[in-house]
């Protein structure tokens, strides 16, 4: 069983004259514990696919199996608990929320769909922020944060319900170089760690190596026979 | 919801506007409803008077005390065993000052007669009450504490009434039993014979009195008395918050402060409306990312409605003791009551206003798409 199962996925936007075929017959399968890149300019449909493949929009046609689980025909409500669950989500503006600490920031996400912040949740938010080296920064606002720290406390957010799937869009585009590098080796370390799979959706092609699959997409298409970087984990840099 | 908590707490300076408003409604709704039971309270305290017993009067009068004429043996005779004593009421407006005073009668004291002439409703009586001691003996005078408010007298000073200055010597201070007016009390004779010197069409005939008031035997309801006496031809009888419904004037204060409450109500409604659709708008993207990591619309909702709640029972709180400060701080001759009741009703009104304030967000929380938290 696949992680990401996408079969001849469109998404148009819009219709008559408006109308945009954002996703064009779309299929791509992701393998637990793979790490795969999707490449491509501005407005080939990067953001499109993860928003489909998270669950945060419907496809058009097609479908869309995230671990075995077909949610195509989800409603509102279902998809909100499958994206709380089976989802973890790093967005390229990292959208932590202003008024909650790095620790708050991660306990969020276990308290959406009635649920509680327990032990359990307190140690998994612990170890996470230690690992992603902010155990001294837990009690500080994202405006306390460099923009780094912040990416890390996103990544640790997007970890705290252990999804089987985590979904990176841009993850180094408002980060330097070197900080850049610094955020995707641990990220690969976390989601190699736990055996997840990840998309991850860049135009960053200093960060390829990180990549296990790389998979190019160009006006809503996969272009096939995508190069592959066969080794399992980047080389530590 | 405790996100909507911390944001409260950590953020407190976004939500000022709105509880600032809400503080400032919170006192309005206090202050109004104060007029609203204190104008009430000052036009009916003969009737309060009476708490409990029965006003009977003819039943051409439509309730209305000044147009009744009733037999002072109306309801002798009449078998009413439910009903353990009689007495009568009589009424007239005229004058009053304390001895000395009052020098109105030459042109040049004009100024004094205004400060020290005080308009009075005289009432003639015969049946104490709870409040009420029994009536007086000739030359005396019992007043209500209203009078003591607009101008100085005490036990043992002497009054005088009406345009030939009868002079009258205060046998006790009661409660507040206005009735538009400072209200003086005296016995039935005293009544018709200083009301003969003040003006004398406004006397009844001999033999009647404008109302009588039965008061029910022990166990007995109002109601059953008033049932009884309403077989009696001519008569009518109505229990004491009738009466007071009755009152031409109460009706209209009430209708018009309710309708001026009632406006404040929208208002206030407006208001957190308002101020969470704009804060809705503000944080689109905040609430996108909630639903993107898995949070409902009606989670959202939750948390709106517990800011609009936690919100306004700190307005009240505050809001409360500020007008606390300001009915203790206003003239005693200002008709303000302040009733526990009341207070509870404004708070709970106020409250179910915001939650539906809070609440009206919906659509617009609904509409946010959790895709639009990407790319
Ligand atoms: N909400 C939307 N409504 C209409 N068109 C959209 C919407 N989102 C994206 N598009 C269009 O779909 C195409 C793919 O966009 P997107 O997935 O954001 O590309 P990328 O992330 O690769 O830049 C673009 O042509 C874009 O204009
Ligand atoms: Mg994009």
């Amino acid at each position: 069983m696949s992680a990401l199962d996408l079969k001849d996925v469109r998404k148009v936007y819009g219709d008559g004259d408006q109308k945009v075929v954002a996703l064009d017959n779309v299929s791509l399968s992701v393998a637990d514990n793979e790490m795969l890149f999707i490449m491509g300019p501005s407005g080939s449909g990067k953001t499109t696919l993860l928003t489909v493949a998270g669950g945060l929009l419907q496809a058009t046609s097609g479908s869309v199996v995230v671990g075995g689980t077909d949610i195509s025909g989800f409603d509102g409500r279902e998809l909100a608990a499958f994206r709380r669950d089976r989802i973890g989500f790093v967005f390229q503006a990292v959208n932590l929320v202003p008024f909650l600490t790095a620790r708050e920031n991660l306990l969020l996400v276990r308290q959406f769909g009635g649920g509680k912040i327990d032990t359990d949740a307190r140690d998994r938010a612990d170890s996470l922020l230690t690992d992603l080296g902010l155990a001294d920064r837990a009690g500080n606002l994202p405006s306390q944060l460099s923009g780094g720290q912040q990416q890390r406390v996103a990544i640790g957010r997007a970890l705290m319900n252990e999804p089987p799937l985590v979904l990176v869009d841009e993850p180094t585009s408002s980060l330097d170089s070197e900080l850049g590098q610094q955020v995707m080796e641990l990220l690969t370390k976390e989601i190699k760690s736990r055996g997840l799979a990840a998309v991850v959706v860049t135009h960053d092609d200093r960060i390829l190596d990180f990549a296990d699959r790389i998979v190019q997409i160009v006006d809503g298409k996969l272009t096939s026979d995508s190069s592959d970087n066969s080794s399992a984990s980047p080389s530590g840099r | 919801m405790s996100i909507a908590l911390k944001e409260l707490w950590r953020q407190p300076q976004r939500f000022l506007p709105v509880w600032v408003a809400l503080t400032l409604l919170v006192v309005l709704l206090v202050i109004l409803a104060g007029f609203l039971d204190g104008l009430s309270r000052s036009q009916t305290g003969p009737y309060r008077a009476y708490d409990g017993d029965v006003f009977v009067l003819s039943d051409d009068a439509n309730l209305q005390v000044q147009r009744s004429r009733v037999s002072a043996d109306a309801l002798t005779d009449q078998g009413l065993d439910d009903v353990a004593d009689v007495g009568f009421l009589d009424a007239a407006f005229t004058v009053a000052a304390v001895e000395g005073t009052a020098t109105g009668n030459t042109s040049s004291d004009n100024s004094d007669d205004g400060t020290n002439l005080q308009d009075v409703a005289l009432y003639g009586y015969s049946m104490s009450s709870s409040v009420l001691p029994h009536a007086p003996d000739a030359g005396e005078v019992v007043v209500d504490k209203q009078l003591t408010r607009q101008i100085d007298v005490e036990v043992g000073d002497r009054l005088v009434l009406g345009p030939s200055a009868e002079p009258m010597t205060v046998a006790a201070i009661v409660d507040d039993l206005s009735a538009g007016a400072p209200t003086l009390w005296v016995n039935g004779d005293e009544w018709r014979r200083l009301v003969g010197t003040i003006n004398p069409a406004l006397l009844p005939p001999s033999g009647q009195h404008l109302a009588l008031i039965a008061q029910p035997g022990a166990d007995i309801k109002a109601s059953t008395v008033v049932e009884q006496v309403d077989q009696i031809d001519g008569l009518e009888a109505a229990d004491v918050a009738d009466m007071i419904g009755a009152l031409s004037v109460v009706q209209q204060q009430n209708a018009t402060f309710t309708a001026i409450i009632g406006v404040t109500f929208v208002v206030s409604l407006l208001v957190v409306a308002l101020f969470f659709a704009l804060i809705t708008l503000e944080q689109t993207r905040l609430y996108a990312v909630f639903k993107a990591l898995g949070a409902t619309t009606r989670e959202l909702l939750t948390g709106i409605s517990v800011q609009a709640v936690v919100l306004t029972l700190i307005a009240l709180a505050v809001g409360m003791a500020i007008s606390a400060v300001l009915v203790a701080a206003l003239p005693p001759t200002l008709p303000v009551r302040v009733l526990p009741t009341r207070l509870l009703e404004v708070a709970v009104g106020l409250l179910v206003t915001s939650v539906i304030g809070g609440l009206l967000t919906a659509r617009r929380l609904l509409r946010i798409d959790p895709a639009s938290s990407i790319g």
